[in-house]
């Protein structure tokens, strides 16, 4: 494992740096013009100004944390109902034949249309901006939730059930002491999955029009033709998405949920 | 006179055959009853109903037919006064050895500085001093087997039932895991039901064997192992020894 990892850091590089020398080749003087793609340095610049301020560059300058807090309230809140509904539902479904045989058919039912299909009906009923924002998040991270809890409360081993058990545990004592953690790496998988479609999802609620946001500054600038920001935000959604993540799967760790020799 | 802790009358159990609709005939007007304190091994060829047998001493599954006592009272389920030790360890494998010894005192309620202190007595009882924060992934067999073992009697139960729990170890660990049983079992007089299908560890172990036939199991046969207390390793290669066990491997292969 460790081998592999070491290698795929040396041979990983080659691609990254090749698309690095052909960009600021690129957009050397005379090359792609600056409105279809910025060079290595001004978009460094525009990143500094807009977490700084330091430039002056326009009216971005400084507005990351902004614009930061306002899409964070709304990956937090629409995944943290995506989970506090997927989550028990999920585990009912896996363990309850009746949960399973009330609540399935009709999750599935609802899945076949894609997240982006409800985004039309979303506005109707709840207007553009943050409500349709949350609905959408919550709708595209409850999947993955609701399954992988399932599936991994519906695998757990009926010799750890038996063990419990003998070992004097009831109903309820089961379901906390065995099944949940046993179905946890399951669990968390599905976590992860919802929350990365969080951050997806945010982007397309947040580009229908609201006014603070890391979608709408990148919806503003595609209109005032600043290609710089647009790939700015990109870049912070992509870095916050990465440690949105680590901090999951580090607390769960933390909460002793995924301990060590668990996941081996 | 000493009393009867558990009883099986006339049980019998059959389970669907997956993908027919014939039923399996598994176990078939099985008796079986085992006095306080005594240690008897239940030996049979493979597929013969054993392990059936001890889920329904359990509480695991019910007889379809037949009736279950543990000390007059008839078997609803699972209890601690019935520990189960299985053939592989099920541990939790989220728990660290400490955590999975002290899971069934946690369960009846036993309040964290007692159930600790207890805890520590089975760890060193079962030799795994130092290994009280590893995980079981991080343990040879024959550890987790201890594990297992301890986390069972640490809730003091009247009943152990032992399904093969030695068999998937070699030669020197079944060895000395057996004389753990038996200084464990000395110390606390707990009723063992043990199913194996080594002829020799029954002859080494238990009071009393009964032997199974075929499925549909039952018991064709049962001996009082004559030999004395301690029996010392030594013992297999006597006379008298070998003469029970191929009188017992004669009834197994009949
Ligand atoms: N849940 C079950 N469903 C169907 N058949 C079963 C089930 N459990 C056990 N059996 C069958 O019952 C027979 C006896 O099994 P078992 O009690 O495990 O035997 P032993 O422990 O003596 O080797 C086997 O033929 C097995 O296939
Ligand atoms: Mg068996």
């Amino acid at each position: 494992m460790h081998e592999n990892n070491g290698r795929l850091g040396f041979t990983g590089l080659i691609l990254p740096v090749a698309l690095f020398t052909i960009w600021y080749i690129a957009t050397l003087d005379g090359g792609v013009p600056a409105y279809l793609l910025p060079s290595p340095l001004a978009l460094a610049l525009a990143v500094i100004d807009f977490t700084a301020g330091s430039e002056r560059l326009g009216p971005y300058s400084g507005t990351l944390l902004v614009h930061t807090i306002a899409s964070v309230q709304r990956v937090f809140t629409g995944f943290g109902l995506a989970a506090a509904i997927g989550l028990p539902l999920g585990f009912l479904t896996g363990r309850l034949a009746l949960a399973k045989s009330s609540l399935d058919p009709t999750v599935h039912l609802i899945r076949i249309v894609p997240g982006i299909g409800w985004l039309p009906l979303a506005m109707v009923w709840f207007g553009v901006g943050e409500k349709t924002t949350v609905f959408l998040i919550s709708l595209a991270a409850f999947f993955p939730i609701y399954v992988n809890a399932a599936q991994g409360a519906a695998s757990v081993s009926p010799l750890l059930i038996r063990a419990g058990r003998m070992l004097g545990a009831n109903n309820l004592t089961i379901f906390t002491t065995v099944i949940i953690p046993a179905a946890m790496p399951s669990t968390v998988a599905g976590l992860r999955l919802g929350l990365g479609l969080s951050w997806a999802y945010l982007v397309l609620g947040e580009l229908t029009g609201v006014t603070h946001g890391l979608g709408a500054v990148m919806m503003d600038a595609r209109m005032l033709g600043n290609v710089e920001m647009i790939l700015v935000a990109m870049i912070f959604i992509g870095l916050f998405g990465r440690i949105s993540d680590l901090i999951l799967v580090g607390s769960f760790r933390k909460l002793n949920l995924l301990k060590r020799g668990y996941e081996e | 006179m000493k009393r009867t802790d558990l009883s099986a009358n006339n049980i019998s159990k059959c389970f669907l055959q997956p993908g027919e609709d014939r039923l399996l005939y598994v176990l078939e007007d099985m008796d079986f009853e085992i006095k306080e304190g005594e240690f008897v091994t239940i030996l049979g060829p493979s597929g013969c109903g054993k392990s059936t047998f001890l889920n329904i001493l359990a509480g695991f599954e019910t007889a379809n037919q037949g009736q279950t006592f543990c000390c007059g009272e008839p078997i609803k389920g699972p209890s601690p006064e019935r520990a189960v030790v299985f053939q592989s360890p099920v541990l939790f494998p989220w728990m660290d050895v400490k955590s999975n010894i002290m899971y069934g005192l946690k369960q009846v309620g036993k309040k964290k500085g007692e159930a600790q202190k207890i805890t520590a007595e089975y760890i060193s009882a079962v030799g795994l001093e130092g290994f009280e924060n590893y995980y079981p992934c991080q343990l040879s067999g024959g550890m987790q087997q201890r594990v297992a073992l301890a986390r069972s009697l640490i809730l003091n139960p009247k009943v152990l039932l032992m399904d093969e729990p030695f068999a998937a170890l070699d030669a020197q660990t079944r060895y000395s895991m057996q004389q753990l049983l038996l200084r464990l079992w000395e110390s606390n007089r707990q009723t063992i039901v043990f199913i194996t299908h080594d002829v020799e560890e029954a002859l080494l172990l238990s009071d009393r064997i009964c032997i199974m036939s075929k499925r549909p199991g039952r018991i064709i046969e049962e001996i009082s192992v004559p030999f004395e207390w301690p029996r010392p390793i030594s013992l297999t290669g006597s006379g008298d020894f070998s003469q029970l066990k191929s009188h017992i491997l004669s009834i197994l292969l009949d």
